[in-house]
């Protein structure tokens, strides 16, 4: 089996099923623990309404930004890119659709009544190196600022890396990159995604989750109170 | 049956001077080899011994012939197999029978290590009955021709890796000649079929220079194997700028857009037949409007299917997604619950 | 925790003075409760974690992405750039704990010891940063992007600690004086009795005292029984002038809670219970809470849980009755014509949410209110609550956060600093002392009752 047949067979088989696992696993476990009904007459009776602090904390309050705004900006950089380019490149598209059409059974532009946007490659090529710019300067202020030096751990450094590898390893061979078999530059990127698939339950990358159910968690319970959101 | 040297057998075939020229400037062209070294093939060529050539057929459909054969209008590529002595090959021989099989042994032993072994099909192990030639298996009858051969050039994809026979389930248990043979030089030209020039042109190398062209990874000729049909397929602006059919006959198929989404395999498929292409350069699979199926790698069949694009993979199933996700809920439930009796425990505590 | 108790031979601990600082690593230092050995400390630490977790908690110690941003918010940090105190990073052996003990993963973490089991070394080290360097203002909650609330999470951390015995003595101490004699700083019910008839006697007005029932019960801090009697008087005075049919109670009428900021629940419980069943006692329907900060979380919004059912009175702050009582036209006040910029107590508007009403009776009070910047929930902590200006080895590091509200405050350029805690109030006063500031703190609850207009009209 080459390593591309094993990138796009096995490896995929088991990265998506590690993924699942844990994830599932992570979240139930997390939401099952105890919960404690707050007793307390609330000031604002429709608590639901702090769920907008999951719209309200994506961008700091002005008087937070002076030492925060490089971070947000980095931050928003390359997670854009790397979400367009994951979900705006052709090839990645049609990955995705055919999984939609295997888990429903019907095509997904058909049931959203619209087909699915595209980049041009030339446009997911710079969204690409632009993300990459963004990710090594937050790797530098991770490395170089105190704090950040204080608090990292191994989980923030390998989290970087698998989310990093598969943006240089798709430009890598999309460019056929020193003229390597693009068979093998093509399954070093697979791979190197489905790495982070299995890497995704267990570090921070869940924050793609958790992110919803911290900032509606605390924006229900300050929303009651009538608290600062 | 023939003159000893080409150049000599050629004129008496009446191809002239110029036409000889012709061939072995285009021949050179096709192998990237520098227009320099023309007069040398030439040269060569003109005082080549017309090398015994023995052809086995195995698990083949014949396809190989087929295009081998195929001289649309280009009587060099022909003419080329009247510089090599064909000695044994079963469409293209008159003997038949014992006689054909006599015409081989004697071949054999006269050029007994000298000869060129050019094999097509694909060599069942599962059961030695399962393809024979005049009553004797497939495998003895290579081991035994490989032995006396001074090179062996499997042709084909049921030759270089398996091919059909091969495909999953793969019944005969049928493996590519390099499976068999070693310790012999082997050069893998693979397609299904390969194109007529490039086996022309290995020959033409081989005949020149004596020895076998520079190989790849797999075995094939890197100067007909070095670029996949992605690299130079005249289609690749469209791919570029993300202009894709996505049915073969919507607007974007009539304007010849990129066939990627309607499952091309051409990123991964090494062969000549974007620049050579076929039927003597009339046009190849995407020209014509279907995607290369990837004819020329190994197991092109068990790659999850030709019209699936490239970049689909075998994910599972919805079943194995379920499955997955009632494994994980389970583990999630399973760990709350312990959390909770870990902090029963310690309350009462 | 039971104390020592006092015999003639051994001193009690609250009293003992005992030498505390090491010579090889002063700010190492750190107190112990108890004799325990280590082992047991960490064993009582991780069993009050894993007590105390719960959904949201949990959910909190997951979401931390490490992006240090509420060291950006926190003004130990701001004033020191130290990264020791990041916000999130005083809760390092907490998540520590949770992983290993009660996440998802806890018996992953175990097995292959992934994450090593917490140390007594390491509480002791973290003592510094839970207690001395946090004042659970919740800035850093505010800032964080991934919404975790990180102040509550110290207040729960201060729990493991406490159960270890791992608690800054003076700390300890003023809250093992509430739990014996129901004061922190000496307000003994006798005590409190005796002030209240001087001081009724000395401003000539009537301050009710243990009727069986009335309407309003009305709570004070010992900072202000001991420190700013005036505020007593005060309440008395407003409480009249509104007509209000009011009490204090003995049994019920000391509103700090120092169980709540050591992390001694038990001490917490009964300190709130005193209070709720003081009001229910003489059947109140509002009990007001004094000029304090964390006696509104602790009765406001963490009451009720305590109680184990919905209280059966509404719990508002001074500075929220008074709010109410100007809205309702029942307030005559004096204008004052003059400028002043309002202190926000962490406790009572960005945690508590009572973010307008003091700002309502500064209108009502006609001020020319101007807003410090930043002000309202974003505004700086004074730097003493949460139990840090009990922390005398915190000093230094609190006198450095204290120039953060000085500069605030000066580039208001407003005559009149105004504030609803006393325990900003004390530690401006402290601050105002140590840097020889010409600006004093006023008092909301003083302000106002000072210039009430009394009379028919």
């Amino acid at each position: 089996m080459s390593l591309l047949d094993f990138a796009r067979g096995p490896a995929l088989q088991w990265s998506i099923v590690i993924f699942l696992v844990g994830v599932l696993w992570r979240l139930l476990g997390v939401l099952l623990l105890r919960t404690r009904k707050d007793l307390s007459e609330p000031r604002k009776a429709a608590a639901w309404k702090g769920l907008r602090l999951i719209a309200l904390r994506s961008w700091p309050r002005k008087e937070f930004l002076g030492g925060t705004a490089f971070g947000e900006v980095m931050g928003y950089t390359f997670h854009l890119g790397f979400l367009l380019a994951l979900f705006c490149f052709v090839p990645h598209v049609l990955f995705f659709a055919d999984v939609a059409r295997g888990l429903l059974g019907t095509d997904l532009s058909s049931l959203l009544g619209f087909g699915w946007p595209t980049l041009p490659n030339s446009i997911v090529t710079l969204l690409s190196a632009i993300s990459i710019a963004a990710l090594v300067a937050v790797l530098i202020h991770r490395l170089v600022s105190p704090v950040k030096r204080l608090i990292s751990n191994f989980d923030d450094y390998f989290s970087w890396l698998v989310t990093t590898a598969p943006l240089v390893t798709g430009m890598a061979a999309f460019a056929h990159l020193g003229g390597w078999p693009y068979e093998r530059l093509l399954a070093v990127h697979i791979l190197s995604a489905e790495l982070l698939l299995a890497w995704f339950p267990f570090g921070k990358l869940m924050h793609a989750f958790t992110i919803f159910v911290a900032r509606g968690s605390t924006g229900m319970i300050f929303e009651r109170k009538g608290a600062s959101l | 049956m023939s003159s000893p040297l080409l150049g000599e057998f050629l004129r008496s075939r009446g191809v002239t001077r110029r036409g000889f020229l012709q061939f072995c400037t285009a021949t050179a062209s096709l192998m990237g080899v520098s227009s320099t070294l023309v007069p040398r093939i030439a040269a060569a060529l003109e005082q080549a011994r017309r090398p015994s050539v023995i052809w086995l057929p195995f698990q083949e459909c014949t396809g190989c012939t087929e295009s081998i054969t195929r001289a649309h209008g280009s009587t060099i590529e022909s003419l080329i197999f009247q510089a090599i002595s064909l000695d044994y090959q079963h469409t293209l021989q008159a003997a038949a029978g014992a006689a054909a099989e006599r015409a081989r042994e004697s071949a054999m032993k006269d050029n007994w290590g000298r000869y060129l072994l050019i094999v097509d099909g694909s060599i069942p192990t599962g059961n030695p009955g399962f393809s024979t030639i005049a009553g004797r298996d497939n495998l003895s009858l290579l081991e035994e021709a490989a032995r006396g051969a001074a090179a062996i050039i499997a042709l084909g994809s049921c030759a270089a890796f398996g091919g059909i026979p091969g495909a999953s389930p793969n019944p005969t248990g049928a493996v590519p000649v390099s499976d068999i043979v070693k310790g012999k030089p082997i050069i893998n030209i693979s397609g299904c079929p390969p194109i007529p020039v490039v086996i022309t042109g290995v020959l033409t190398q081989y005949l020149t220079f004596g020895k076998l062209p520079e190989l790849d990874a797999l075995g094939r000729p890197k100067s007909f194997y070095g670029q996949t049909i992605h690299d130079r397929c005249y289609r690749r602006p469209f791919y570029e700028r993300g202009q894709f059919a996505d049915s073969f006959d919507d607007e974007g198929a009539r304007l010849g857009w990129c066939l990627y989404k309607l499952g091309c395999k051409g990123p991964t498929t090494h062969n000549a037949c974007a620049t050579v292409k076929w039927n003597g350069g009339t046009s190849f699979p995407i020209e014509a409007g279907h995607g290369c199926i990837g004819c020329s790698e190994p197991d092109f069949w068990d790659k999850g299917g030709f019209y699936r694009p490239l970049s689909t993979g075998n994910w599972g199933s919805a079943r194995t997604v379920g499955t997955a996700i009632g494994v994980g809920a389970a583990l999630g439930v399973a760990s709350a619950a312990l959390a909770r009796k870990r902090q029963k425990d310690a309350e009462g505590a | 925790m039971t104390p020592t108790t006092p015999t003639t031979r051994e001193p009690d601990p609250i009293e003992l003075d005992k030498p505390r600082v090491s010579i090889r690593k002063p700010e190492h230092r750190f107190d112990t409760q108890g004799e325990m050995p280590d082992g047991e400390r960490v064993e009582r630490a991780m069993k009050s974690f894993v007590r105390d977790f719960g959904r949201t908690a949990a959910v909190y110690m997951e979401s931390c992405i490490h992006c240090g941003m509420c060291a950006e918010a926190c003004h130990f940090y701001e004033v020191t750039k130290d990264p020791k105190y990041t916000p999130i990073w005083k809760l390092e052996p907490f998540k520590q704990a949770y992983k290993r003990e009660y996440g998802p993963f806890a018996a992953v973490y175990r097995a292959l010891n992934l994450k090593p089991k917490v140390t007594v070394e390491r509480l002791q080290e973290w003592q510094h940063l839970i207690y001395d360097s946090c004042t659970v203002c919740g800035r850093c909650s505010l800032m964080c992007p991934m919404g975790i609330d990180i102040a509550s999470l110290v207040s729960q951390a201060r729990r493991g600690m406490f159960n270890a015995g791992l608690v800054p003595h003076e700390l300890w101490a003023v809250s093992e004086r509430a739990r014996r004699e129901g004061s922190p700083l000496g307000a003994t019910p006798k005590v409190f009795r005796d002030r209240l008839e001087w001081l009724a006697d000395d401003h000539e007005i009537e301050i009710p005292l243990d009727k069986p029932a009335a309407d309003v019960l009305c709570t004070m801090s010992s900072i202000e029984i001991m420190k700013y009697p005036d505020s007593v008087v005060a309440t008395a005075r407003i409480m009249r002038h509104v007509g209000a049919d009011w009490t204090f109670r003995l049994d019920g009428y000391e509103a700090t809670n120092f169980g709540l900021l050591s992390g001694n629940t038990a001490g917490q419980k009964e300190l709130t219970m005193k209070l709720i069943d003081a009001a229910v006692a003489c059947g109140a329907k509002v009990l007001i809470l004094p000029e304090c900060g964390h006696a509104y979380t602790a009765l406001r919004w963490m009451g009720a849980n305590v109680y184990g059912k919905p209280l059966p009175f509404r719990v508002l702050h001074i500075a929220e009755f008074l709010a109410e009582q100007a809205r309702a036209g029942k307030l005559r006040l004096r204008k004052l014509g003059k400028s002043a910029t309002f202190h926000d107590p962490c406790q009572v508007v960005r945690r508590g949410g009572a973010i307008e009403a003091p700002r309502e009776v500064l209108q009502a009070l006609g001020v020319e209110l101007h807003e410090m910047y930043p002000t309202k929930g974003t505004n700086w902590c004074c730097g003493g609550g949460g139990g840090v200006v009990a922390i005398h080895r915190a000093d230094e590091l609190r006198h450095k956060v204290f120039k953060i509200k000085m500069e605030q405050i000066e580039a208001t350029g407003a005559e009149l600093p105004v504030t609803t805690c006393a325990n900003c109030r004390q530690t401006f006063d402290d601050g105002q002392a140590h840097f020889k500031w010409d600006k004093t703190m006023h008092s909301l609850l003083e302000l106002v009752a000072d210039n009430l207009v009394e009379g028919k009209q």
